[in-house]
């Protein structure tokens, strides 16, 4: 180490700028080296974190796979639950009662978000604000909130049906489509507005040939994201399909879902029941990441349509 | 009738295509009342919607409100003596998300981190995608998961190993049974573990490379430059990501109450089985007859769950305002959409 005292009297100023860079490279290597050491054990815990989050998600993705992957067949993807111990066991119908809940579910809430969002882009205003407000606060709200609000509306007046659950996965997609749709026409310039008013044209031609159509990748996107993350909901579901043991294709009868399908066989003490809880996880959680996939795959195709 | 010269390199695009297609529609119909009601039929829609939403849960709990009265916030559930508070069920939302929390955020801020910032290319690229798919994984399998196979694991290695450590086994004394507060804190932080990773690295790959080149410039490290460049400049979207990562832990009904044990005496270990709001609402909701108090009661839970999640939402957004001149705070939408949207 270097005497951090050094006595500059009587020395030429060559020396003494000497001394003072040997002083500063001597202190700047020490730090260096300290600030290097701190560096590495800094990145090796956040690699370690990084190895602590992967474990438990990779080791759940991977117990669900094989656990799941021996209770797949043909068979299980189209036959009806059988009772404990009977072979043949399938969840077709849970297949058809998710695919059918959440395809009039789209159907409710996509032309509501749609309009909805045309309203907040077109009437900026207290009226908006309000709307906007509502929306990040159904977000935010937990979904048994909104299968419980399905209840007490649909199910006390209808009885259980997989309307009532369409209704609650409606309005728990709703509020995302409205911020979707409103952030992809926001990203329509104005330009294009003004150059469609300037023509002289009506208000809902601009927007129907000019803003929509600019906008439908942002739009097509968040809608199926949407979709994903309401198709994997089980708390929505619970208290208002009531589930069936059956194909049911009317909407206005019980049904059944795949989501209620792992909760019910998952909380049996059966092994067949279980061995069924895990093969739906499986093609649930299959289905769901398709959907993400998919809603990239096709907002890259109609960006690079578009252009 | 007048046509529009095509583009100059001749390519078609959709909105000029678009503004053609106004010429030659132009006044071919009279009036723009049906888009005024379009527009106005939707919001008058989801207003609609929205207020039903509040109306009926006030109105089904109110009986509850009305005979508990405040006390409805501290009490405990005891239909046999005809008390309905959400005391307890509170604590236990309360526990499980702090556990959630404690475990998933310095875990996933690291991991969130080291993506963005101090790996290599060839680790962060396939394992960002990982963790981006991870986060569509439904709630109910994370459950599923957590019941079959980490109640055992926790029965019979994790918790009684928890119980010898010194001074932090106070927290957690009482028998190891598996389903338990502590349990579901862990599941709830897997589940929200891939939000937090995903949505903070997006902040962090948010801020400027001028600034990381600055960092550099004066000499700091990698670590250095993620320290106190990056993850300051961050902080905002850090934020929004772990009060969303929050909210789900709050909400979060299902897996909860398939790993929570579901006891309704107050929990004084974090081994003791409990049960959330979203757990206890599950579990009694099909249990209590339609018209009576009890099912008021539960509706009272949900109204109380609810008003948690809106409080934790508007505290997390004043939070994101407080700086003066910062742009708009993002929604939780918003945040959804950079994770899973194509920008990222």
């Amino acid at each position: 180490m270097t005497d951090t005292t050094l006595s500059l009297e009587g020395t030429p100023p060559a020396t003494v700028a000497a001394g003072h860079r040997e002083l500063v490279r001597d202190g700047v290597q020490r730090r260096l080296g300290r600030r290097r050491r701190v560096g590495n054990v800094a990145t090796s815990l956040c690699a370690a974190a990084l190895c602590v989050s992967l474990v438990p998600l990779i080791a759940l993705v991977a117990y669900v796979v094989s656990r799941g992957l021996p209770a797949l067949s043909v068979g299980f993807l189209v036959h009806t639950p059988t009772p404990e111990g009977i072979p043949g066991n399938g969840i077709g119908n849970a297949i058809v009662g998710t695919l059918v809940i959440v395809a009039i579910a789209m159907a409710m809430a996509v032309p509501v978000g749609l309009a909805t969002a045309l309203f907040v882009v077109e009437r900026p205003g207290t009226l908006s604000t309000a709307l906007r407000f509502g929306a990040d606060v159904l977000t935010g709200a937990p979904s048994i909130a909104i299968g419980v609000f399905a209840y007490a509306t649909f199910v006390i007046a209808f009885g259980y049906s997989g309307l009532a659950g369409s209704f609650a996965l409606a309005v728990l997609m709703l509020p995302i489509m409205l911020r979707a749709d409103e952030e992809a026409m926001a990203t329509v310039p104005d330009d294009l507005w003004e150059a469609g008013l300037a023509l002289g044209s009506r208000r809902a031609r601009v927007v129907r040939s000019v803003v929509l159509r600019s906008a439908v990748p942002g739009i097509v996107t968040g809608n199926l994201l949407a979709m994903a993350r309401a198709i994997g909901e089980t708390a929505p579901l619970i208290f208002t399909i009531f589930g069936s043991q059956f194909y049911a294709f009317r909407p206005t009868s019980p049904m059944a879902a795949m989501p209620l399908t792992i909760y019910t066989n998952a909380t049996q003490p059966y092994a067949d029941a279980q061995r069924t809880a895990w093969g739906t996880a499986l093609v649930l959680m299959v289905l769901v990441v398709m959907l993400s996939v998919g809603a990239r795959a096709v907002a890259a195709h109609l960006n690079r349509k578009a252009r | 009738m007048s046509t529009i010269a095509p583009a100059a390199n001749g390519a078609s695009w959709a909105p000029v295509d678009g503004v053609a297609a106004t010429l030659a529609d132009r006044r071919a119909r009279p009036g723009g009342r049906l888009y005024a009601a379009v527009r106005w039929g939707g919001a008058a829609l989801f207003a609609g919607v929205f207020a039903l939403l509040i109306f009926v849960l006030l109105h089904e709990s109110s009986s509850a409100f009305a005979h508990m009265g405040i006390t409805i916030l501290w009490r405990g559930w005891n239909p046999a003596k005809n008390q309905y508070g959400a005391g307890v069920f509170a604590v236990g939302t309360l526990l499980t998300t702090l556990v959630a929390l404690v475990i998933a955020v310095p875990i996933g801020l690291g991991t969130a981190t080291f993506l963005a910032e101090l790996a290599p290319r060839w680790v962060a690229a396939p394992c960002t995608v990982l963790v981006e798919f991870l986060a569509a994984v439904p709630s109910i399998v994370v459950g599923l998961w957590g019941l079959i196979v980490l109640t055992p694991l926790f029965a019979r290695h994790v918790e009684p190993f928890l119980k010898d450590v010194p001074v932090l086994g106070a927290l957690f004394h009482g028998p190891p049974l598996g389903a338990s507060i502590l349990l579901a804190g862990v599941v709830l932080a897997i589940m929200i573990l891939p939000t937090i990773v995903a949505l903070s690295r997006v902040a962090m790959s948010g801020v400027a490379l001028a600034d990381r080149e600055a960092g550099m410039a004066l000499a700091a490290t990698r670590w250095q430059v993620a320290r106190r460049v990056v993850l300051p400049g961050a902080r905002r979207g850090i934020r929004a990501a772990v009060t969303l990562a929050m909210g789900r832990a709050l909400g979060e009904a299902i897996a909860v109450a398939m790993v929570v044990g579901n006891n309704t005496a107050f929990p004084h270990s974090l081994l003791a089985p409990g049960a959330t709001l979203g757990s206890a609402i599950v579990n009694s909701f099909s249990e209590a007859n339609p018209g009576t108090l009890e099912k008021s009661g539960v509706v009272a839970l949900v109204v109380v769950l609810l008003g948690i999640s809106v409080l934790v939402n508007a505290g997390g957004q004043i939070l994101l305002r407080a700086r003066k001149g910062a742009p708009p705070p993002r929604g939780p939408v918003e945040e959804i959409l950079a994770v899973t949207g194509p920008a990222s």
